[in-house]
């Protein structure tokens, strides 16, 4: 017997793509895939542009994330001027992108994710998005609001817009911070802290409540990578490479951002626009590997500021060897990110230096190679660009965060597939628990194929002999 | 870009006239929260924007309450979902004291949105001192 089932609109994802599980001759599952199906072509339209409009321009890539390019782009650009900005520059990229990093994990948890945790995974899809939230928790739906505006408010003061800021350029960045601003986000920094530390008390408490489920939920091994500072801190701003395996062994360590093609490849399958980055020595696919919030907290040893880091030892003791594997666990770890990102924020405000009036260094120089790397609140971002002598673009590469977990996806879709779908019975809940899955990792689909656009996914199951067998619509 | 910047053109203009410091004139591109981030604390909101439309209607105004707008409140599936309904809805309910109480929006039909160029059609271009004068008496009758 032939069975295809579609699972049509998993919501609550940013951009296209569509689920597919073919079943094997017992109606079990053989293979699940997550299909990106929209395509955009950023990195060819690039070519002929001067590298210094490369920040701007990649900025459009993601209205959600656009900091996270325009710094990656502009740290491409200081790379082939061969220079280091100034150390006030270095902490206005950091001001910005703690900034993001805090409205980014802000909006995912409170208004995309939190009615999943909030109301349950079976709950009825027409109540279980952020009108529902609204409606029987304003509060919690109140301090997502908050502690966004919050982030987008520093954004707004450094950019001078709220969605695609002109900010940084290649050299150091384009406008200082005045003493003013500065003491604005200063006095309203420790209510935002406090926020914080509710949203991470809120998915503390929920992954003990639901401990079973959130360990075993889309849970498998896989490496993680993630850039860690000098003291193997999470770091977002610079650092280095770390990659661990699912046992906590570092594969990778002290990796220079620069030299990221001596541990990665990327493979294109026939079947997504989203190519499958993976790590080189273990091959394809075993070579998959994480980023992101869950990616970040696996292969660092301890967060930069005290609450954090405190959190952070916490949120540790969940695995063995410090190696969380769960999807689910993905919420917890960004919300403990949120919270560095918070306390970074008002350390960086903190030192005076944030306000010196030397923000950009100059160079005669044009290398015709330079690669940013940063870590954007999805995962690793890597911007890597050659130039002829004029400046002017001759090729992009960018590997962006939701393409680095495009094969754990990929597996968390299969998971959780193979749990819900046995001898060719589909149970109730499937539709609800794939998405619930993908949405762990807060995946861009704009961002990852450069497309544009928003579309819901669908999910379509195929027989042994590739006929369609059962479409699931909303 | 083309007819539909043609909010930006008038907010451009009006910022010229406009010298009353109660009244704040802003161009953005902001949608869902961004918007809703925008419009908080004030108590009275004009908007203007582009609306696609055909033949004779182009250029033509209309004078419009959000509801008429856009279809209304809906599942929220992604942040790219939040029409200006659903943003209003969700201030009015979140912060019901610090929402616009009154809301109007101006819109000017245009028929064409996705073609790149930074030049508008006559009849939208025409369409702009009109509007103005309809946004300024808007505002002076209180």
């Amino acid at each position: 017997m032939t069975r295809k089932i579609i699972i049509d609109r998993v919501t609550r994802v940013e951009g296209h793509g569509k689920v597919t599980i073919h079943l094997d001759d017992e109606g079990n599952v053989a293979q699940a895939r997550f299909h990106v199906t929209q395509v955009r072509g950023f990195e060819k339209f690039c070519e002929g542009r001067l590298f210094w409009e490369m920040p701007v321009i990649t900025a459009r890539i993601c209205g959600i994330c656009p900091v996270s390019h325009h710094l990656a782009s502009a740290k491409a650009g200081d790379a082939i001027l061969g220079v280091e900005p100034p150390p006030t520059a270095k902490m206005l990229r950091r001001l910005i992108h703690m900034a993001q990093i805090l409205q980014s994990h802000a909006l995912h948890f409170f208004y995309l994710a939190s009615p999943d945790l909030l109301f349950g995974m079976d709950a009825d899809p027409a109540k279980r998005n952020i009108m529902g939230i609204i409606a029987e928790m304003p509060e919690i739906a109140k301090k997502g609001i908050k502690i966004r505006a919050f982030g987008q408010k520093i954004i707004e003061m450094l950019g001078d817009k709220r969605v695609h800021p002109n900010a940084a350029i290649p050299g150091g960045m384009n406008k200082t911070f005045s003493p003013n601003k500065r003491d604005e986000i200063l006095s309203q920094v420790d209510d935002v802290i406090a926020d914080c530390r509710f949203a991470v008390d809120l998915i503390k408490d929920y992954c003990a409540q639901h401990g079973e489920e959130v360990t075993s939920f889309a849970s498998f091994s896989t490496s993680y990578l993630g850039l860690v500072d000098n003291n193997g801190n999470v770091e977002y701003y610079d650092g280095k490479l770390r990659l661990k395996d699912s046992k906590g062994n570092v594969l990778e360590n002290d990796v220079a951002p620069e030299n990221y093609l001596s541990i990665i490849e990327e493979r294109a399958e026939d079947w997504s626009y989203l190519k499958s980055p993976y790590y080189k020595k273990l091959g394809y696919p075993h070579g998959m590997y994480r980023v992101g919030p869950l990616g970040r907290l696996n292969v660092a040893d301890g967060c930069s500021t005290p609450l954090a880091n405190k959190e952070f030892r916490d949120f540790k003791k969940l695995g063995s060897n410090g190696i969380v594997q769960g999807s689910l666990y993905y919420h917890y770890a960004r919300m403990i990110e949120m919270l560095n990102a918070a306390e970074e924020i008002k350390s960086l405000l903190q030192d005076e230096l944030i306000c010196s009036k030397e923000i950009w260094v100059s160079s005669s120089i044009i290398n015709e190679e330079g690669i940013g790397v940063i870590e954007a609140p999805r995962g690793t971002l890597f911007h890597h660009y050659w130039v002829d002598k004029s400046g002017k673009i001759r090729k992009v590469n960018l590997i962006v965060a939701t393409g680095n977990n495009n094969l754990a996806m990929n597996r968390a879709v299969y998971e959780v597939a193979k749990e819900f779908i046995k001898n060719g019975k589909v149970t109730e809940g499937i539709l609800n628990r794939i998405e619930v899955a993908i949405r762990c990792y807060d995946p861009c689909l704009s961002c990852s194929t450069h497309a544009l656009g928003h579309m819901p996914l669908e999910v379509t199951i195929y027989g042994p002999d590739g006929n369609i067998l059962q479409v699931l619509r909303r | 870009m083309g007819d539909d910047g043609v909010g930006f053109h008038v907010v451009k203009e009006l910022a010229k006239e406009i010298k009353d410091e109660n009244i704040d004139v802003k161009d953005t591109s902001a949608d869902g929260l961004n918007l809703l981030e925008l419009i908080i604390g004030y108590d009275k909101l004009i908007v203007i924007d582009a609306i696609v439309t055909e033949g004779e209607k182009v250029g033509r105004i209309y004078r419009l309450k959000p509801e008429d707008v856009c279809e209304p409140l809906r599942s929220v599936i992604s942040s790219h979902h939040f029409n200006l309904t659903t943003t209003l809805e969700i201030g009015k309910r979140l912060f019901p004291e610090d929402i616009p109480k009154e809301i109007t929006v101006f819109a000017v039909g245009i028929q064409e949105v996705s073609k790149v160029t930074e030049e508008m059609t006559v009849k939208v271009k025409e369409a702009i001192p009109r509007v103005m004068d309809l946004i300024l008496e808007e505002i002076s009758s209180g």
